[in-house]
């Protein structure tokens, strides 16, 4: 990566990274078992969600590869069950009360995390920008499942669970695309992102940064690989500043 | 932990017994670095397959720079695999894990059902390099899926057989005997490592003194895809990757061991 290439980005209230490429939740750890080279490349790391209690986990089976893809059953509808089960994630005005509370709470950068398991993805990303999201990440994983045809039984053991990699990123590119468009906040894009091809895809459709999720799992290095992709690409075209990617209206970026 | 990826280059595949593949792969780092027990996430190339599949190291022959994988074709990956030849280039994620903890001094028994003899051959050989005496009982459907006794030469071999077409008809754990005092070692089908666990006290055999190579499916294989949990004594679950595939019995919650991943 040479230096004429600004790969920074920002994203709101001086969350500043070196990098567009961050590796997604529960997809590289915490970070202190990648090698340095790899950990340099990255603009930053999304933890898995914390919770103050331990808590165990689902029981086996968890995952399953089904075809260009995975399920796990570690899933998340966006945001934390809530006690009466009711998912926050899918209505527009809880997921904007729920932003609210945080954004109360707290003055640190706030991103969102949407669920692509709606009607309206846009409707979600506008209520949680007026309640006061910094960026939204999108999308987290279809509800997916598998079922074993010889056992005669779903293969995770809850029946359902997330699905992730390469078989959902056209699902992914076109809420980011249509994110992209309708919000005036960073979008920060996943889904399937394998190489630098596809998060230059992501990048195109207007997202302000991409994330590794399921490819960690199999290419420990791709994040720097795609890092370096996407440098050569800005640079190949000339280009100095990444934002110049956007086949979007340009937006304002502060920073940038 | 830095995890090593590594570029092998297949050597020779052959049959080692029925229904199974065994490949020989040159890759002098994972030769000289893996212990018995442990594994590695290989690269697999089939259509629309996503993840790397973990295999143990059946051996692994340092000096030469060789270790070898022995595996039954159940699906895409493994068809892949089984089709990999002389000098096609594996991609191999590890070693992974933890192996066997071998330098006890008590005398070893082994015991393989069904594919789970494929991590034996490694063990063996490093059980006799620390001159241990070694017993190892082997179990399989029929004769013709025994992986040769000579895989094991230096350990008093035993059979047993579903179909009784080799050595003792009936489940290779019914070949345990009361009393002695040894070290078990053991892989295969949970039913099977369930009947070993339910008669240790009529052998006389504390948990802590037998060790299990776990086998589950895997997602990553390095502990964050958290696709691999198996149930933990005390609540909770260990993670096969990480704090195994190799754990002693005494660490995994019996009751709640599910066959989930073996007919």
């Amino acid at each position: 990566m040479t230096d004429a290439v600004s790969l920074a980005v920002d994203l709101g209230r001086g969350l500043r990274l070196r990098t567009p490429v961050l590796v997604a939740s529960g997809t590289f750890g915490y970070g202190f078992d990648a090698p340095a080279a790899d950990r340099a490349s990255l603009g930053a790391i999304i933890t898995k969600g914390t919770t103050p209690q331990a808590r165990p986990g689902n029981d086996p089976v968890r995952i399953a590869e089904v075809p260009s893809g995975m399920l796990n059953a570690e899933l998340n509808i966006s945001c934390p069950n809530v006690a009466n089960g009711l998912q926050f994630g899918v209505d527009a005005q809880l997921a904007a009360q729920v932003t609210d509370a945080v954004r109360q709470a707290s003055s640190l950068p706030l991103i969102v995390k949407l669920t692509p398991n709606v009607t309206d993805i846009v409707a979600i990303g506008r209520a949680v920008q007026s309640a006061g999201a910094d960026a939204v990440s999108a999308v987290n994983t279809f509800v997916g499942m598998a079922i074993d045809v010889r056992r005669r039984r779903p293969i995770l053991s809850r029946g359902s669970g997330g699905l992730s990699g390469p078989a959902i990123k056209p699902l992914a590119l076109y809420a980011v695309w249509q994110l992209a468009e309708q919000l005036s906040i960073p979008v920060i894009a996943i889904g399937g992102i394998m190489t630098a091809d596809d998060a230059l895809e992501f990048l195109l459709a207007g997202a302000a940064a991409v994330q590794l999720g399921t490819v960690n799992y199999l290419r420990p290095q791709a994040a720097r690989e795609v890092v370096e992709g996407i440098a050569g690409y800005i640079e190949q075209r000339g280009y100095t500043r990444l934002s110049q990617l956007s086949l979007r209206p340009a937006k304002v970026m502060a920073g940038v | 932990m830095t995890v090593a990826l590594q570029s092998g280059r297949v050597l020779e595949r052959t049959v080692p017994m029925r229904d199974a593949v065994e490949l020989r792969v040159h890759d002098p780092q994972a030769a000289r670095e893996v212990r018995p027990g442990q594994f590695f996430q290989i690269g697999v190339d089939a259509p629309h397959t996503l993840l790397r599949r973990p295999y143990s190291a059946a051996w692994a022959d340092p000096e030469r720079g060789d270790l070898g994988f022995i595996f039954n074709v159940v699906g895409a990956g493994s068809d892949w695999l089984a089709r990999l030849d002389d000098g096609d280039e594996i991609d191999l994620l590890g070693p992974l894990g933890r192996g066997f903890d071998l330098d006890g001094d008590r005398p070893a028994i082994c015991v393989a059902g069904g594919l789970g003899v494929a991590v034996f051959p490694g063990v063996v050989a490093a059980l006799l390099a620390r001159r241990r005496p070694i017993t190892m009982f082997i179990g399989a459907r029929t004769a013709a899926q025994l992986l040769p006794a000579r895989r094991f030469a230096g350990a008093d071999v035993r059979a047993a057989t579903d179909d009784g077409s080799a050595g003792y008809r009936g489940p290779v754990t019914d070949l345990l005997l009361r009393g002695g005092v040894y070290e078990l070692f053991a892989c295969g089908p949970t039913p099977m490592l369930q009947a070993l666990v339910q008669r240790a006290p009529v052998l006389g055999i504390s948990l802590g003194s037998i060790q299990i190579a776990l086998e589950t499916p895997m997602g990553c294989g390095l502990g964050t895809c958290l696709g691999c949990a198996v149930p933990g004594r005390g609540g909770g679950y260990l993670l096969s990757c990480q704090h195994g595939p190799c754990v002693r019995a005494d660490r995994l919650d019996w009751s709640r061991m599910t066959d989930a991943f073996h007919d």
